[in-house]
Formats: C-alpha cells, structure tokens, sequence
C-alpha cells in the first residue's frame, strides 16, 4: 500500500503542543499587559515605548515566531489532510514556507529596528 | 410495533443509482436490526444484501450505519432506537459492494501493515508461556477485545479526507502490540504508526469512541502512542 508522503510527523505534532502552551500563556500576559498594567490606557506612546526595550523586544519576536511557526505548521497539518496529490501539495507546502519565511521577516525586521519616536506620538 | 425500515440499495450490476427502499414490518419487543434485516431478506425482498455471521457482536461483520451512527445491527435493538423510521446505510467511508456490503479489504490491509501479531526474537521459555502481570495486561485489555467490525475507521473524518489513513483499527491494534510488554516490535511498526498517513492524521475528532461496540476509546490508544513515538524519537 501506498504509504507515499512518507515517515515522520512527529517533531511537527509535539512542537504544536509546546508552542500552543507558550501562545496561550504568552497571549493571557499580552493582554493582561495591554489593557491591565498600563491602567487600560492603549495609547501609541505607552505601547511605543515598552516595545523600544531590548526584553520586550525579545517577548515579542519569540511570540511572533512561534505564532507563525504555529499557525503555518496548522496549515501544512491541514494540507496533509485533504490533499493528496503530489505535485500540489509540493505547490501548496512551498508557498506556506515561503509565506512563512517573509511574514517572519518582515516582522522581526519591524520588532528590531522599532525604536521609540522622541517627539512622542505619530 | 409498526416500524418502516428505510434501507439503503444499491446494485452495480443493475447500473442504477443507490436509492433508499421502504419495508415496513412488526417489530416485535427485543428485535434487533439484524433480526428486522433477515425478516426483511427472508419475507419481503430477498435481494437484500448485508453481512451477519455470530448475530451476537462477536464476529464484527454486521457494522452498518444505523440512523446516522455507526453500530453493530446485531446489538442494536429496535426499540432502543426510539424512531418510527430506522435509516440503514452502509458503513461510510468504504466503496459499497452491494446494498449494505462495503468492501473491507482496504481496511484489512491497515491492519496488515502495523504487523498485528507478536513480535519477539528471544524464544519464550520452555517450561512456562511469557508472562505478564495482571497489571501489565490492563494496559491493553481494552484493545485486545477489538472485533475489527470497521465501525470507528468509518466514522472517522481524518479517514474520509485521506484513504491511505491507518485508521483507528489499525491503531488500536498497533497500540495493542507497541504496549505488550512481551511485544518486541516497537522499531518495526514505528515507520507506519509515525507517518503522515499513521498517527498525526489523528485530530482526537472521537467519533471512534462513540462508534466502538465494545467501548475501546481508539482516541485514549492512539493518544499515548502518539506520546510514545515522542518520548522514543526525542
Ligand atoms: S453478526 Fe457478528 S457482530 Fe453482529
């Protein structure tokens, strides 16, 4: 019998475990943070200036990596689900990496080079 | 009690396409589906086709879908169902062969490949069986009691969007063997059950717990297998 697509899928399932943990707990601390500890206040400026520092910098790339690692991983599960042609489920799983990869990008280039305007406000 | 059975027919040879029969017969209290099937076969329409051996949930060949649920027309008594009208199909997900036969060999094949028998290559002692505790067998009692009726393969979503999918069958029995502690065949079923068409087309959907006549829970098996080809690979 045709067991085609091949062996593994492990590493895939279990890291969806571990990253669904680190999101749920890592979304409860975003908004508890947003709407708790700077008294309810959303404004730009405050939101600015916490993503100026070099450790909420870090919280939020690990947040947006592993958020788009976990939700385009969902995407590959579901592709392995319903498709089973070959050539376009090859079609289909590169463009989710390459979609991935830039969102990825782009992101982490908007985290790191952010820095806190110093007239305050846009 | 008047009951109409609404019967799913189908005939490839006629060319025709499936359609739903009416029979309308008398059921009697404690009269099971199967029972209602053979009345029918025997008094109405002889052309009816289902399969039934024990008629007593042992042997699993009468599977079918019994008002939208999977379940053993043996076991299943029409009283039980509360309805003035039973719908039968055919087990879902299987080509049907004719009226409420499915062709099984597909499914016959998934057992096959997770190797469902002993694997140990030290000989068992001479003067005594391989033993196991009481303990040790509880681990894997429940699966052991599998009839392979087909019922939870064909009521699970992940195998009706992907064929090639083991199936909970399968896996139950792979869960049976991997969980043996007599069982020495771990590296040679783990290329199946680790597969994209083995365990991770499991999404814990559980309709196979519902399906199971004998109350398995595929899902629980499949769950720490799942855990297992983890802990082994990482
Ligand atoms: S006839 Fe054997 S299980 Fe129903």
């Amino acid at each position: 019998m045709d067991r085609g697509i091949g062996s593994g899928g492990a590493f895939a399932w279990f890291f969806q475990r571990i990253s669904g943990v680190f999101l749920l707990v890592a979304l409860l601390a975003h908004f508890w943070v947003l709407h708790y500890v700077s008294g309810g206040d959303v404004t730009f400026q405050i939101v600015a200036q916490r993503l100026a520092t070099p450790i909420w910098k870090t919280i939020d790339l690990a947040f947006l990596v592993l958020a788009i690692i976990h939700g385009f991983n969902g995407f590959i599960m579901v592709i392995h689900d319903y498709i089973h042609n070959h050539n376009l489920r090859l079609v289909l799983v590169s463009f989710i990496w390459i979609a991935g990869i830039v969102l990825g990008l782009l992101g982490t280039i908007t985290i790191i080079s952010f820095q806190a305007p110093a007239g305050g406000g846009l | 009690m008047n009951t109409v059975f609404k019967i799913y027919r189908f005939d490839p040879e006629s060319g025709r396409n499936p359609r739903y029969q009416y029979f309308e017969i008398d059921v009697t209290k404690g009269q099971t589906v199967l029972d209602a099937l053979i009345e029918i076969k025997a008094h109405k329409d002889g052309s009816l086709v289902f399969r039934r051996s024990c008629r007593s949930g042992i042997c699993g060949s009468c599977a079918m879908q019994i008002n939208g649920l999977n379940k053993l027309a043996c076991e299943t008594q029409v009283e039980d169902l509360k309805s003035k009208t039973v719908t039968i199909d055919p087990l879902p997900g299987f080509k049907p062969i004719k009226d409420l036969a499915v062709d099984m060999e597909p499914f016959y094949d998934k057992l096959r490949a997770v190797l469902p028998y002993l694997i140990n290559p030290d000989s068992p002692p001479t003067d005594k069986e391989r033993i196991q505790s009481p303990e040790e067998f509880k681990m894997i009692e429940l699966a052991t009691s599998c009839i392979l009726c087909g019922g939870c393969t064909s009521s699970c979503p992940s195998f009706w969007a992907d064929k090639a999918y083991l199936g909970p069958a399968a896996l139950v029995k792979a869960y049976r063997y991997v969980f043996d502690t007599r069982d020495r065949g771990y590296s040679d079923r783990s290329g199946v059950v680790n597969n994209k068409h083995g365990l991770w087309r499991c999404h814990t959907i559980m309709n196979c717990n519902d399906a199971c006549p004998k109350h398995i829970f595929p899902t629980e098996g499949i769950s720490l297998l799942k855990r297992k080809v983890v802990e082994e690979k990482y």
